[in-house]
């Protein structure tokens, strides 16, 4: 760990020569003040915020796994939702705390860069931006599978061709965003605000039906069944799959530079978005599972909720389901891109990635080659259509992210450096951030074997590239 | 001469926007507050541009300020990097206090100044503007206003006499204020057609409505099909900001 009282500028350089950018020398509601009269504009609000967190998330949750998880776990999957969900809330609320003594880009790598030191700082940063490509590359994945579905209602089905189709289009949505992100349309934001917004209509309206129908208002019956039939294990072992359905908070803290009024946003955006979102999951699950009864509901694989629609209310559901489901995994898809750029910004602004790879296109005003950071390796793993092993080493990656984040909470309190001042600081401290580590930690335990060593490989690459790159780099903490 | 009037002076500063000619000499008894700010994209964040391109803007700055205290501004700078330009422009004329804001275009000759005139709201800023800026030249100020319905000439004629000596107490030459009304539809094709003879314009921000909204502010419909300068009044802010948007 750096010496904290080594002075409060980052110092070295990387083996290029290259400096770790100044810290700013203040934060207000409105802007980030860069020295004497320059300043950074904070434009995100609230809304843009849990936009940004109930985006990413609500994708994977509801259209991607509730057929996967009810395989595993039967209808016990709705206590996996929402053991993943108190998870992410523990977390989530030091994230908040740190967020608003920090408010600055690249949220949980910035924190723990500030307060552990840079070798934990470069495994966590250099894991967010993969850890974000594994995330996007799932999505696109589950996309696939949308376009496939939305191809077979309308009676296309492609055959012969050497891979899955739904691998296909995953690579051709993939290429499309990453372009799209680059030649950028400026009104995203808008769109990604609009998304949510008709998602989270469309789904109350669906879900207020199965819950009504599943009690048996419109006088079917539902399927009885027992609450573990796969086991207690399971439930544990899905809860860890599933957790990629919570990995969104936290790209609200990697725009949390660009938030207004982040001492208020930053904690309501993150803490928001993820009890809004496991409500939705946990009721999602109820209606899937007692509409077909969890063994059949696994039968169909990335798409199930489009049965269960079909199921419960005809042909205009499943369609209904089709459509949300398509702007779900595309919105989710693109937050996570772009939070992955920001990913690759905060790490070459420290000098911990070339400063070049956060360069922007002259034409566009985009940083093309952090997005191809992101959009190049998402493509190859999309290509190699493991859904599973794609959403647990996102998982993994972001675990190891959260638990350090509790850590680093931890730290701080302890040291109380002058410039932390919180104004957001959480109750129940010290048990809420020591629980968060070891409950994030220990999901771990409960991931496929190949996930587990995929992810641990890629924080030993980086470690490894720290120590050839910038061994000599020494980041502080001084907003 | 007394108080300096705040003038908020946008500039794209990246974009090769310069301060058209004739600018600085017109903001001469000013107080400048130059803001050069640059528009990035969504995808972008706003230190990514600010670690590109923070050299090549603070030097351009340095050539704008100079310009303007050359012609005898003073001036204060301030460079922002954002996503969204009228939110850093209004929250820039809110916290450095600016009477107005210009809408730079190019100006030759400074001999006669359309001064747009709503109603009584916000009169004492307008008047402000017209004295500091305009009372150190030789330009005729023409009063102006666009009656509505139902209201007399009289009425119109009282509200810009009350604010010609307004002028006048300050020390501004009599025979240098004129006044005109109009009675037209839409005041702001009326504010356009009037502005033909003239080198500059002065006018209020209009509150924001549904119709702001949707076709833009007025000021900027006006600034929009005028060739010269426009000095948009801003209205008096609470003290506390309302924070609704968004």
């Amino acid at each position: 760990m750096s010496d904290p009282a080594a002075g409060s500028e980052s110092t070295g350089e990387n083996v290029a020569g290259e400096r770790p950018e100044p810290e700013p020398e203040g934060v207000t509601d409105e802007t980030t003040v860069q020295g004497d009269d320059v300043e950074l504009e904070r434009t995100i609000g609230l809304v843009g915020g849990l936009a940004i967190g109930i985006g990413t998330m609500i994708g994977a949750g509801i259209f991607v796994f509730p057929g996967l998880a009810a395989e595993e776990a039967g209808l016990a999957a709705t206590l996996s939702f929402a053991i993943g969900g108190v998870i992410a809330l523990l977390v989530a609320l030091p994230t908040s705390e740190l967020a608003t003594a920090m408010p600055r880009s690249g949220g949980g790598y910035y924190f723990i860069s500030r307060s552990m030191g840079t070798p934990y700082g470069a495994i966590v940063g250099l894991g967010l931006w993969l850890g974000l490509v594994f995330a996007s590359a799932f999505y696109l994945v589950g996309l696939g599978h949308y376009v496939v579905a939305v191809l077979a209602e309308t009676g296309v089905v492609l055959t012969g061709l050497p891979v899955g189709p739904h691998v296909i289009l995953g690579l051709l949505f993939g290429a499309a965003l990453t372009a799209l992100s680059v030649g950028g349309t400026e009104n995203t934001a808008t769109l990604q605000n609009v998304i949510v917004v008709i998602l989270l209509a469309v789904l109350t309206g669906f879900l207020t039906y199965g819950v009504l129908d599943a009690a048996g208002v419109f006088g079917r019956q539902s399927v009885p069944q027992e609450f573990f039939s796969q086991g207690q294990l399971p439930v544990l072992t899905t809860a860890a799959l599933v957790f990629t359905s919570y990995l969104g908070f936290a790209q609200v803290a990697t725009v949390a530079g660009e938030i207004k009024q982040p001492g208020r946003n930053l904690p309501l955006a993150m803490v928001g978005s993820v009890i809004v979102v496991t409500i939705f999951y946990v009721v999602t699950i109820f209606v899937a599972t007692s509409s077909f009864g969890a063994e059949r509901l696994g039968t169909f694989g990335e798409t199930a909720m489009v049965e269960v629609a079909r199921d419960l209310l005809g042909r205009p559901g499943a369609v209904l389901i089709l459509f949300a489901g398509l702007l779900a995994t595309f919105s989710s898809a693109n937050a996570s891109i772009l939070s992955a750029s920001r990913s690759v910004y905060a790490l070459s602004r420290d000098a911990l990635l070339p400063r070049w790879a956060s360069r922007i296109n002259l034409k566009y005003g985009t940083p093309h080659i952090a997005l191809g950071m992101a959009g190049g390796p998402i493509l190859v793993l999309v290509a190699t259509d493991q859904v599973e092993i794609l959403a647990e080493v996102a998982s993994f990656l972001h675990l190891v992210m959260y638990s350090l984040i509790c850590v680093a909470l931890l730290v701080l309190r302890r040291r109380d450096p002058p410039w932390y001042d919180p104004s957001f600081q959480i109750p129940g401290y010290p048990v809420v951030p020591i629980v968060g580590a070891v409950a994030s930690a220990g999901l771990i335990a409960f991931m496929n074997p190949a996930s587990i060593v995929i992810g641990a490989a890629v924080m030993g690459g980086s470690y490894l590239w720290y120590r050839y790159y910038a061994t000599d780099v020494r980041l502080k903490g001084d907003v | 001469m007394t108080d300096r009037p705040s003038v908020l002076v946008p500039i794209r500063v990246l974009e090769g926007e310069s301060i058209p000619d004739g600018v600085p000499k017109l903001l001469a008894d000013a107080h400048v507050v130059l803001l050069g700010y640059h528009v990035i994209p969504e995808q972008t964040a706003p230190g990514q541009a600010q670690m590109q391109f923070e050299e090549r803007a603070t030097a351009r700055m340095d050539e704008l300020e100079e310009l303007f205290e050359t012609a005898g501004a003073t001036v204060e700078r301030r460079l922002v990097f954002t996503h969204a330009a009228q939110k850093t422009i209004n929250r820039l004329s809110h916290e450095e206090d600016c009477l107005a804001v210009l809408i730079p275009d190019t100006v030759t000759e400074m001999d006669d100044v359309l001064v747009a005139v709503r109603g009584t709201v916000g009169i004492d800023r307008l008047a402000r503007v017209v004295d500091g800026v305009f009372a150190g030249t030789d330009a005729t100020v023409t009063l102006y206003h666009v009656a509505r319905e139902g209201e007399s000439d009289a009425d119109a004629q009282t509200l810009l006499d009350g604010l010609a000596d307004r002028l006048v107490d300050n020390g501004f030459e009599e025979d240098r204020i004129k006044t005109r009304i109009e009675r037209e539809q839409d005041p702001v094709d009326a504010i356009v057609d009037a502005t033909v003879d003239f080198d500059a314009l002065v006018m209020g921000e209009s509150d924001p409505t549904l119709a702001t909204f949707v076709f833009g502010l007025p000021a900027d419909q006006v600034a929009d099909q005028f060739l010269g300068p426009v000095f948009v009044v801003q209205r008096e802010r609470p003290e506390v900001e309302e924070k609704t948007e968004e």
